[in-house]
């Protein structure tokens, strides 16, 4: 599948809501049901309190769960209809993510599940990763198995992993849980600074509003 | 990221594979070998078979015409695996050669006649016309044989091909209708036919004229075939209760069995690769389930199924393309062997492999390699 790669490209959401939600789930969320799109650029929070499915909002988002009604366009592609080699072109080149429970390979060393994702579409060079652990604290923790890092460190390198492709859309799922206030405006600034170089738009769900997240826009879910 | 992975069952199915590649390939070339050693010993023209047949003389048939018709001739030709059948039409009347001075011997013969491209040697003297007074002959080889054999024992001379040549032997043919003497002249020997040849002119005219028959039945029929040792042919014949020339089908029969145990063994070895292969993708499933989070984790950050299966088969090709190649020389080795010490380099063999063994090996290594390939691919697919 061929994606076209447009100024205004989109994220649309339509009439979105999860299968094992109640209708009336539509009623008094502003993203469930809501016919909504996200543009490139643009800075979205989305405040979501325990079980308000901000995770499964999230997964849908970057096509690893399909228990949902209405559509998920990216472009003017329904990603309901991408195929496996169509979603990992996607996910190397348009979207990218931070997951709330990490995901890192254990067994790996933090530098080799940072090279990882670097080596899957090259957008830095091998030293910005350095760097950019340098900046988030965990510059001396890069040749340490992820398994063995303490939460916070692991939250910091995923945070890096997500920055090392290309991407139109950044997905942040409760990015912070791990840090303290300093690391979390530190690791915020990275990621701002990564996305206006790309003008992204980055999509940041999480439990309460944050303010050094300088959102264009709001959403209660 | 391969985790979890079990070396015992990697070098067994790698060991497997081996084995069954080199009994199929060692198979293969022996059957080739038979195949080029079997040639050699069938007496041969333009790639063809000769061999003559003769209706099985049984108590119960005794008594009753056991000749060939033309039907019967018909019918011969008629099969897939004969490309040619001609009746041994023979004498009807009495026929005593004897020899003149140098060989003081007469004895009553048989003549015959065959078709001309069913002979192996016709010179171009080898034909008759009514009033001609000599008869040119072909002789069997064997029938010189037989007489060098038995001639001291009589006193007479032995006689070498050369001087069979220049003999003076006298035909006496005599039937109902009359008597006449013609001179004999062997023109050639036959490896082919035993038996003692005249054109047919001659035998068809004598047999009409001192015997007053014209009779085109035949107690033999020689046929022309690409393989006198073909399974087809020989049940066929077995199934007509018609007889052949017997050493030229025991090699049919060794060679029959010898292909049997080589066959039985080239079966052993694709069972033999089928269990490996099988062994090695059971490896490569248990691979895939133990490293199924680190394997789906990869594919969620955006690696695609088919570029992780190309590096997965990328670890197993050349390992396979190793074992494959390792059975191929071990096969050339014992074929270099078995040409050198067992067969003491007898030139219708050859000390390299035959080339359909490499085509053979190279789509083994296809074979192995696309059946785990796709194997992978489906797997990762479903990790999706």
């Amino acid at each position: 599948m061929v994606f076209l790669i447009i100024a205004t490209m989109q994220l649309q959401l339509q009439q979105l809501l999860p299968v094992y939600f109640e209708q009336n789930r539509k009623a008094s969320s502003e993203i469930w049901g809501k016919d909504l799109a996200f543009s490139k650029g643009e800075m979205i929070k989305i405040v979501a309190p325990s079980g308000s499915g901000k995770t499964s909002l999230m997964h849908f988002l970057y096509g690893m769960r399909e228990e949902y009604t209405g559509t998920i366009k990216y472009g003017d592609k329904n990603i309901s209809q991408f195929n496996a080699e169509d979603f990992a072109l996607h996910r190397s080149n348009h979207i990218s993510i931070v997951f709330q429970d990490l995901r890192l390979f254990a067994e790996q060393t933090v530098l080799e599940n940072l090279e990882i994702k670097r080596q899957l579409n090259p957008y830095h060079t091998k030293e910005k990763i350095q760097y950019m652990a340098n900046r988030l604290g965990i510059g001396n923790k890069l040749s340490s198995k992820a398994r063995i890092c303490s939460y916070g460190e692991q939250q910091r390198a995923a945070i890096i992993r997500a920055l090392l492709q290309p991407f139109d859309f950044l997905l942040l799922d409760e990015p912070f849980s791990h840090l303290d206030n300093e690391n979390s405006q530190k690791a915020m600034e990275l990621m701002l600074e990564e996305s206006r170089e790309r003008n992204a738009c980055i999509v940041f769900a999480d439990l309460e509003r944050i303010d050094y997240f300088p959102f264009t826009r709001l959403f209660y879910l | 990221m391969l985790t979890g992975t079990n070396a015992a069952s990697r070098w067994f199915s790698y060991i497997g594979l081996g084995i069954g590649v080199l009994l199929l390939l060692s198979s293969l070339q022996m059957f080739f070998n038979i195949q080029s050693l079997l040639k050699k010993t069938s007496i041969r023209k333009n790639g063809f078979d000769y061999v003559s047949v003769t209706k099985l003389i049984t108590n119960d048939n005794m008594g009753q015409d056991n000749r060939f018709g033309p039907a019967d001739v018909e019918e011969l030709k008629q099969q897939p695996f004969i490309d040619d059948a001609a009746p041994l039409l023979s004498n009807k009347f009495e026929v005593v050669a004897s020899g003149g001075e140098v060989i003081p011997f007469s004895s009553d013969i048989f003549i015959e006649a065959l078709d001309h491209s069913f002979i192996d040697t016709v010179p171009p003297s080898f034909t008759w016309s009514e009033g001609q007074m000599v008869v040119p002959v072909i002789f069997s080889s064997d029938f010189l044989e037989m007489y060098n054999v038995f001639a001291p024992s009589y006193g007479l001379s032995q006689v070498s091909t050369a001087t069979a040549g220049n003999l003076s032997i006298t035909l006496r043919c005599e039937g109902k209708l009359g008597q006449q003497t013609f001179r004999a002249n062997i023109v050639a020997f036959s490896d082919r036919v035993n038996s003692v040849l005249v054109p047919s002119s001659f035998l068809s005219w004598a047999n009409k004229t001192l015997e007053g028959v014209d009779d085109t039945k035949a107690s033999r029929v020689f046929i022309k075939t690409k393989d006198a040792n073909s399974n087809e042919l020989l049940q066929f014949l077995e199934q007509k209760h018609y007889r052949v020339n017997k050493d030229k089908t025991a090699f049919g029969r060794s060679k029959q069995i010898l292909q049997g145990i080589i066959t039985g063994l080239g079966v052993f070895g694709i069972l033999v690769i089928i269990l490996a292969l099988m062994l090695f993708s059971f490896y490569l499933q248990l691979v895939i389930a133990r490293s199924k989070d680190s394997l789906q984790l990869l594919l969620t950050l955006g690696y695609s199924p088919s570029w992780l299966s190309k590096n997965v088969a990328r670890q197993f090709i050349p390992v396979y393309v190793f074992v494959v190649f390792f059975a191929l020389l071990l096969t050339q080795g014992m074929q270099w062997l078995f040409h050198h010490f067992v067969m003491y380099d007898r030139p219708e063999l050859s000390s390299f492999l035959h080339w359909s063994i490499l085509i053979i090996a190279l789509l083994l290594i296809l074979l192995s390699v696309i059946t785990n390939f796709r194997m992978v691919k489906r797997l990762l697919y479903k990790l999706y």
